[in-house]
């Protein structure tokens, strides 16, 4: 009797497990096809591709590792891969600076704090081509408010968007603006989770609002800092509508970064083979520094 | 309240100053587009006079206000027709998107199947990877599918979110499996406890990935550029893009589609802020 239950009660979990293992196929199924599809197989028809020369007309030509030479020697790569970094430093600098900042502040108990949160955040909702029609005209050297503003102060701007260096300003500006609200959501999480009790414990050995910031804010909250470098980093080594629409006034005005540049060579000029090899390098750069930046966390970042 | 001494009210006053002057540096792209996007044509060009604030002032705001300018943005371009394509097609891409990451999250979190760990570990190698290496194949891959230039080529191709699986099934862990095994046992298949307890149980998750896959989606650029090709078919981010180059609109009309791409989403804001703030902090802190 006894070992006749146990025996069904067995069967029953045999199928119930056969059951469950069916029904996960089936659940991640979806996902798992268009993931197949749309991911792995286009990762390997791209990383094949990118020892080809194709103008997506014809069919592809095998070439070996010609793309992956040219890269080194192409002088425009270059300067998209200086523009690029000289976008994406400070960008993550003052980025994580500003909003760290803004967090701290408005994570006390401050007068009108939700809306200063709001005022921040809008610009994060503003769609990226929007940003960067509306700044391109705050930036305009004739009409815009950034030169009217230096007239008032005596000085004549820059034509902002039509020099690399200025260019590469403006747009790190611009991406200030737009994306500090998002880092200071999360900073605002991070701080959320500090127990309360070091700071006040610290208050009651006289530590001041500074010392407190220094020495339980900032090494508390560098798990939140290293995840938000990591994203950032990955973020602004792909800008690209931004500049798209921002630079775009004339070919020789442009400000080529990276993915524009991509952009450009694949779709504009037909160099489909090699503007897959560009995006390989791109993918590479991103890969080799989120490990690097994985490899230094051990040094700063600090898990409770 | 012993600590309320005058440096107390002086760093909050400082602090308040410094705040204010950023929040009026925010605001001002936007105060100065909603204005500019209305003015006539002689007073877009009259650059901003050099002299007293007042003055000043007097320039940023319209004499007459044009309401014409947005009127002139759907008769330059079929506006309209970019604000149904980006509707429906964000409206498509949540919908989708969020019930195949809920299920694959659920799965991946509650159900336990051979190779389970493994094959979320491969999907979440994919996050590493940005999308410029992958738009070429797509685009090919869409080319042979005959979905160039249609919304299942705008939709399909973005609706396997790795990271929405990944956001959700960190959710569904912490829901404890008790109940998955107590409905088992009642003889519940899996895909019923998914829909009538898990799904139930995990609304601020959906909602918040739901507003973030909203956002992502509506202001999704170029994947767009790339695979649509006649007016017919673009959102708004690809047509105000393209206004700019093809088009010699004015400055006022040009502002005004921007603002009216912008308007919906800060509307939509207001509503669901509660849930995309909570949805940010939320990726932020498991991501």
């Amino acid at each position: 009797m006894e070992a006749q239950s146990t025996y069904t009660t067995g069967k029953k979990r045999n199928s119930l497990a056969a059951s469950e293992l069916r029904w996960g196929y089936g659940l991640i199924a979806p996902m798992m096809i268009g993931f197949a599809i749309f991911f792995l197989i286009a990762l390997g028809a791209s990383l094949i591709l990118s020892f080809t020369k194709w103008d997506l007309l014809n069919p592809p030509v095998f070439n070996g590792l010609d793309n992956y030479r040219k890269v080194f020697g192409d002088s425009k790569f270059r300067t998209a891969l200086f523009n690029t970094f000289a976008i994406a430093v400070p960008n993550v600098i003052l980025r994580i600076g500003t909003a760290m900042g803004l967090a701290v502040a408005l994570n006390s108990k401050i007068a009108f704090r939700t809306f200063y949160r709001v005022i921040f955040f809008l610009p994060v909702l503003t769609m990226p081509v929007a940003t960067a029609t509306i700044w391109k005209w705050v930036f305009d050297p004739k009409y815009g408010p950034v030169n009217g503003f230096l007239r008032q102060a005596g000085v004549e701007g820059p034509s902002w968007l039509f020099h690399q260096n200025t260019a590469i300003f403006a747009v790190v500006v611009v991406l200030l603006w737009s994306g500090v609200g998002y880092d200071m959501i999360i900073f605002l999480a991070g701080l959320q989770a500090i127990p309360r009790d070091y700071y006040e414990a610290s208050s009651l050995d006289g530590a001041s609002g500074w010392q407190q910031f220094r020495d339980i804010t900032v090494p508390l909250l560098t798990p939140t800092t290293f995840f938000l470098s990591v994203i950032a980093v990955i973020a602004s080594l792909q800008v690209f509508d931004l500049v798209y629409v921002m630079t775009r006034l004339d070919t020789s005005n442009r400000l080529p970064t990276l993915v524009y540049y991509i952009y450009n060579l694949g779709f504009e000029q037909g160099q489909m083979g090699y503007a897959i090899a560009v995006a390989w390098v791109l993918l590479v750069l991103i890969l080799g520094f989120t490990f690097v930046q994985f490899r230094m966390q051990r040094r700063w970042v600090h898990y409770q | 309240m012993s600590n309320r001494t005058w440096r107390w009210y002086l760093s909050r006053i400082l602090l308040h100053g410094l705040l204010m002057t950023l929040a009026v540096i925010f605001m001002f792209p936007f105060v100065w587009s909603l204005l500019t996007s209305l003015k006539t044509m002689p007073e877009l060009l009259r650059p901003m006079p050099s002299g007293s604030v007042g003055e000043v002032v007097r320039y940023l705001i319209p004499k007459h206000w044009r309401w014409e300018n947005y009127q002139q943005v759907f008769d330059t371009v079929p506006f309209g027709r970019f604000y149904v394509n980006t509707i429906l097609v964000t409206i498509a891409r949540t919908i989708g998107g969020v019930l195949i990451a809920s299920l694959a999250g659920f799965a991946f979190a509650q159900l336990r199947f051979m190779g389970r760990d493994v094959i979320f570990f491969i999907l979440l190698a994919g996050l590493m990877v940005p999308d410029q290496v992958l738009i070429v194949p797509r685009y090919i891959l869409m080319r042979e599918f005959k979905w160039l230039d249609t919304y299942q080529g705008l939709i399909v191709p973005l609706l396997f979110s790795a990271f929405g699986a990944f956001l959700l099934r960190q959710f569904f862990l912490g829901i404890p499996r008790d109940f998955f095994e107590a409905a088992q046992i009642e003889g519940a298949s899996p895909f019923r406890i998914y829909r009538d307890i898990y799904l139930p149980l995990a609304g601020p998750a959906l909602s918040a990935f739901g507003f973030l896959t909203f956002l992502w989606s509506w202001n999704e650029f170029l994947w767009a550029l790339t695979i649509t090709n006649s007016t017919d078919m673009r959102v708004l981010s690809v047509g105000i893009a393209l206004f700019q180059g093809q088009y010699n609109t004015n400055t006022a009309v040009m502002l005004a589609a921007a603002n009216l791409a912008t308007i919906p989403l800060l509307i939509l804001f207001l509503f669901f802020q509660k849930q995309l703030v909570e949805g940010i902090a939320l990726t932020g802190v498991k991501g």
